[in-house]
């Protein structure tokens, strides 16, 4: 198995346009990390050029420790799933998932063996002697997959393999690659761009922007703790609220000024905050983060505009100025549009950004 | 060992430049034979019955005039020889300005040739050095004025190239729509039709049309010319309308119809604009078929001859000069030139939908 | 509403029929009478009009009839074959998408673009003794000052000379034409499925044998069959090279004999047999290549 290292790895198409910009990043053995990050963010493009499709600008990869920077697609020893599956239309199932292996010049009861087993594995025995255009596109879509198991790679690529899948059969899929992922073992880079499927299969998520990285972290860590405002409102549905605030120090105490609220953090908030001395900070409370309460307790109060109920739980949305601030809230009591209600703050649980930089400010070290 | 890096640089760099090689031959290939009749379209008569051939024309003759035995004696600059040479002995200043339209492109009038017979005169018989510009397109001109019918056969071309295009992309446009979005019966004898259409020898075609369109009154006339290239041009307009409909997705004039709009609407306002560049690029390849068509047009003219089957009749009898005939050629390739450079990048879109 | 009531009678299952009919009425009229006519006269004799199948006769006795045909037969079979393989190449070139490939594929359709008389105009201004060929060849110093080689033949020149540099001026002129087929068709491939091909261990060569020119078929047996039907029926440029007779092929039998010899009073006989025997070899070599290519199983399966 392997380990995939993108060092100071740049992709320019022209002069203009900069897809990648100088990333580095390990994937370690075995891991299942997930590119993931918002249209034209530059994934397929890293993917490409770790599977040689697309020449490297500038930087270097190495698959454990070579360096294949300058190797031709062949000679990397990665399998790729692609976002349309790319199955070869004039042969077979079988053939398919074989000629692979011919080309590596595997033995051909090798050959046979193996396209059995990982047609067990993706659950299409029946289907070998079938043509791709008599499949449908979950069908094809395990083709695509067996066909990249079978050469037993280095390392897995998939670019957007599940997103031209029906919802249900993407939430069934999300649960089998994982399944095999643990069987097969294998280091596996998986781009998307939907946050859901990252969330549910990351051992790892690489937040990508503009061609670079932002985070790099567990689906908990980005998730928790968002290294700036761009993961903490891309990551997470509804996004990550936030609170522009005036900075007032008082004595020890920190005090944050909003027009529908003032926060005075606890001590050990402040003390984490002591060396920030600029005089705006921004609040991010996740949705889940804003609790209703009673009046008294309240840190303010506001009408309810729109409610969504979910079954499990309500999505309730509000207005302060010209933000809209969206809470998860239990399904019960339910909440009526129009209705007033008390919001407050989870404490322990709120994130702080300089709104300058965007970056998260005041975590532990 | 070297650092794969320029490794790689290196032996890109040999691929790039074995690939330039091949393009620059093939460019070679292709272009000399295509220089080379535009560079005789622009040579005068004498130089274009010189041998070896000048590389590249000339617009500034230049000139030599001194006494000869028999009154004056020009000479020319030859350009193999790198010397004058002598062409013509005259005192006939209309024999002499003649010459000069002839063989050299010019178009002096009397008095300028008196002139400088004048100034032989008064230098007492020595040299006279002069250089004349002739006009570029010359040839041309003179292409279109002694050729008879030229005018005449290049307005007929244009009039049935404008009817073919008008009879094969409205009777072809329509069968492309219905291939594009209908399933039918017999859609695949339909697809087959291109190929069954052009087995039959255009020419064998054309020798019975000659009596279908003498029955209509359309022998000998520019429509009758059009009714059959049409045969021809039908076929693949069909193919090529279909693969640009099938490029623009039913969802779009769905669209417009869940909006109330009919099926002939909706095709009208969102379809047909969409489709309008690649139309226009079955049209000009419609325009290039019968531009460029001569074998019917030399069975099915008489009197009233296409603009192709002049310059073939320029090319086959002794009837033109070769820079003329070449002249012609060229105001002939000219226009088919030009429109594919506008559907080049239709080509693949024109050939894309439907295959055998 | 007018649009229900019209809808009922104008049914939609008939709006392709209705928009295909012009098509079907146009071949009938202007292609399919001819066609019969021409067919109809071939069994006619010219001046009684009874049946006969002298026409045939005469045009199998006539004494270009069998060098008209191997002339062809030679041209169209190293033709085709020729011209599909650069054809390919060219097409493989351009689909590489280098610096200056828009322009390249350009200058590489001129060929195509340019009208036949224009051709014959570039070639026989270029192969002629006095011609920009052998002044080419003397300005870059191949060909010796004031000579000259005679490119068109002598009444002496071998016929393979004659054929071969047929082959290539027709070459010239067309294989454009067939890499625009091509070109077409490998734009149109999906990127994906071919470079799934490199990432699963393929070289160029391979990937270009087992992924592309497979998944190209259909496109290659549309470029074929049309180069097929109309190499058999060339004979312009050989006219306007060599002029009539000197290297006859079918189809200019059929010219040569409408045209040329319009007072002979076998030449309309001469003329439709030759038109119909031509018509049936363009056919047959086009359904026979369509049928050993696999084209007609292909409409099968799909
Ligand atoms: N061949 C190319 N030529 C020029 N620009 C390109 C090319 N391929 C990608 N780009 C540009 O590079 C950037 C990154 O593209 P990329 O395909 O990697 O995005 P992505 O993250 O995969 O997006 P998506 O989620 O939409 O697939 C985009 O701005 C895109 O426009
Ligand atoms: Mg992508």
């Amino acid at each position: 198995m392997a380990e995939v290292q993108l060092i100071n790895l740049t992709k320019r198409f022209g002069r203009r346009v900069l897809a990648v910009d100088h990333i580095h990043l390990t994937v370690k053995d075995r891991e299942f990390l997930v590119l993931l990050g918002p249209s034209g963010c530059g994934k397929t493009t890293t993917l490409r050029m770790i599977a040689g499709l697309e020449e490297v600008s500038e930087g270097t990869i190495l698959i454990d420790g070579e360096d294949v920077t300058y190797l031709p697609p062949r000679a990397r020893n990665v399998s790729m799933v692609f976002q349309n599956y790319a199955v070869w239309p004039h042969m077979t199932v079988y053939e398919n998932i074989a000629y692979p292996l011919r080309l590596k010049k595997v033995p051909r009861d090798e050959i046979d063996r193996r396209v059995k087993e990982v047609a067990e594995l993706t659950k299409i025995a029946e289907l070998l002697d079938r043509y791709p255009s008599q499949l449908s596109g979950g069908q094809q879509q395990r083709v695509a997959l067996a066909r990249a198991i079978a050469v037993k790679p280095k390392v897995f690529l998939m670019d957007e393999p599940l997103s031209n899948l029906d919802a249900k059969l993407r939430v069934h899929m999300r649960t089998e690659l994982k399944a095999i992922h643990h069987q097969t073992q294998a280091t596996t880079i998986f781009v998307t761009h939907d946050q859901s499927e990252a969330m549910s299969m990351a051992d790892r998520i690489v937040v990508m922007r503009e061609g670079r990285i932002e985070q790099v972290g567990t689906p908990e860590e980005v998730y928790e703790k968002s290294a700036n405002m761009f993961v903490a409102s891309f990551i997470g549905l509804p996004p990550t609220n936030f609170f522009y605030t005036e900075v007032r120090r008082e004595n020890d105490a920190l005090k944050l000024v909003h027009p529908y609220f003032t926060l005075t953090l606890s001590p050990e908030q402040a003390a984490r905050l002591k060396d920030y001395t600029k005089s705006r900070l921004v609040l991010g409370v996740r949705p889940e983060n804003l609790l209703l309460t009673t009046e008294d307790q309240a840190l303010f109060s506001v009408e309810a505009m729109v409610v969504e109920p979910q079954g499990s739980h309500q999505i309730i949305a509000f207005q302060m100025d010209d933000q809209i601030v969206k809470i998860v809230a239990p399904a019960y009591p339910k909440v009526w549009p129009g209705e007033r209600i008390h919001v407050t703050f989870r404490p322990e649980r709120i994130r702080f950004f300089d709104p300058e930089t965007q970056q998260a400010v005041g975590d532990e070290a | 060992m070297m650092d794969p890096k320029i490794q790689y640089r290196l032996r890109k760099a040999a691929r790039q430049m074995l690939l330039y090689l091949v393009v620059l031959t093939i460019t070679l290939v292709i272009m000399t034979p295509v220089y080379f009749i535009t560079v005789l379209s622009f040579l005068t008569t004498r130089e274009a019955y010189e041998y070896p051939l000048p590389l590249y024309p000339t617009f500034t003759i230049r000139m030599k005039m001194e006494r000869g035995k028999r009154g004056y004696l020009l000479s020319v600059w030859d350009r193999n020889e790198q010397a004058y040479v002598s062409v013509l002995d005259t005192d006939d200043a209309d024999k002499m300005r003649v010459y000069m339209e002839t063989y050299l492109g010019l178009k002096p009038s009397n008095e300028q040739v008196t002139e400088v017979m004048q100034k032989v005169d008064a230098t007492g018989g020595q040299p006279v050095y002069f250089a004349w510009r002739r006009h570029i397109l010359s040839n041309y001109a003179t292409f279109f004025r002694v050729t008879r019918d030229a005018v005449p056969a290049l307005i007929r071309s244009l009039q049935i190239a404008a009817l073919t295009i008008a009879i094969s992309l409205s009777i072809g446009g329509a069968a492309g729509y219905a291939f594009a979005r209908y399933r039918f019966y017999g859609k695949n004898a339909l697809k087959f039709s291109v190929l069954f259409v052009r087995m039959f020898p255009g020419v064998a075609i054309a020798i019975p049309m000659v009596i279908i369109l003498a029955r209509i009154g359309l022998y000998d006339r520019p429509a009758g010319l059009s009714l059959l290239y049409s045969v021809g041009v039908i076929g693949m307009t069909v193919w090529i309308t279909a693969s640009i409909f099938m490029a623009i997705p039913v969802s779009l004039e769905e669209a417009a119809m869940v909006f109330g709009a009919t099926r002939l609407q909706a095709f009208l306002r969102i379809t047909l604009p969409l489709a309008f560049p690649g139309l226009a690029a079955a049209a000009m390849y419609a325009f290039i078929g019968a531009w460029n068509e001569t074998v019917a047009a030399i069975i099915l003219t008489e009197f009233n001859p296409t603009f192709s089957v002049v310059v073939y009749q320029t090319l086959l009898g002794a009837t033109g000069q070769v820079n003329l005939t070449a002249a012609g050629g060229m105001a002939m390739a000219l226009p088919a030139v030009v429109f594919t450079f506008f559907i080049r990048r239709y080509i693949h879109q024109m050939w894309g939908g439907v295959t055998v | 509403m007018m649009g229900t009531k019209r809808a009922r009678w104008f049914s939609p299952t008939l709006t392709p029929y209705l928009l295909v009919l012009p098509v079907l009425l146009y071949y009938a009229a202007f292609w399919l009478q001819p066609v019969v006519t021409v067919v109809i006269q071939s069994f006619r004799d010219p001046v009684t009009g009874a049946f006969t199948l002298n026409n045939f006769a005469l045009v199998l006795q006539d004494k270009d009839f069998w060098p008209a045909f191997w002339n062809t037969f030679i041209i169209v079979s190293i033709s085709v074959a020729l011209e599909f393989v650069v054809a390919l190449a060219l097409s493989l070139l351009i689909y590489r998408r280098f610096w200056g490939s828009g322009i390249f594929f350009f200058l590489m359709l001129i060929p195509m673009a340019l009208p036949p008389v224009a051709t014959g105009a570039i070639w026989k201004t270029g192969l002629t003794a006095h011609g920009w060929l052998n002044s080419l060849l003397i300005h870059l110093g191949v060909l010796a000052e004031g000579k000259k080689i005679y490119w068109l033949g002598t009444p002496r020149t071998p016929k393979w000379q004659l054929l071969t540099l047929i082959i290539l001026v027709d070459a010239w002129t067309v294989i454009p034409s067939v890499m625009v087929i091509l070109v077409a068709g490998l734009q149109n491939l999906p990127r994906e499925v071919i470079e799934a091909g490199y990432v699963f261990g393929g070289t160029y060569w391979r990937v270009l044998r087992d992924i592309i020119l497979p998944m190209l078929r259909p496109t290659i047996q549309t470029a074929v069959v049309l180069r097929l039907i109309s190499a058999i029926q060339i004979w312009l440029i050989i006219v306007l090279l060599f002029g009539f007779s000197r290297v006859p092929v079918l189809v200019e039998r059929i010219v040569y004999y409408h045209e040329e010899v319009r007072g002979l009073d076998i030449a309309p006989a001469m003329t439709t047999g030759y038109t119909v025997i031509v018509a049936f070899i363009v056919s047959a070599a086009a359904l026979l290549y369509l049928y050993l290519s696999g084209a007609f199983e292909g409409e099968k399966a799909s």
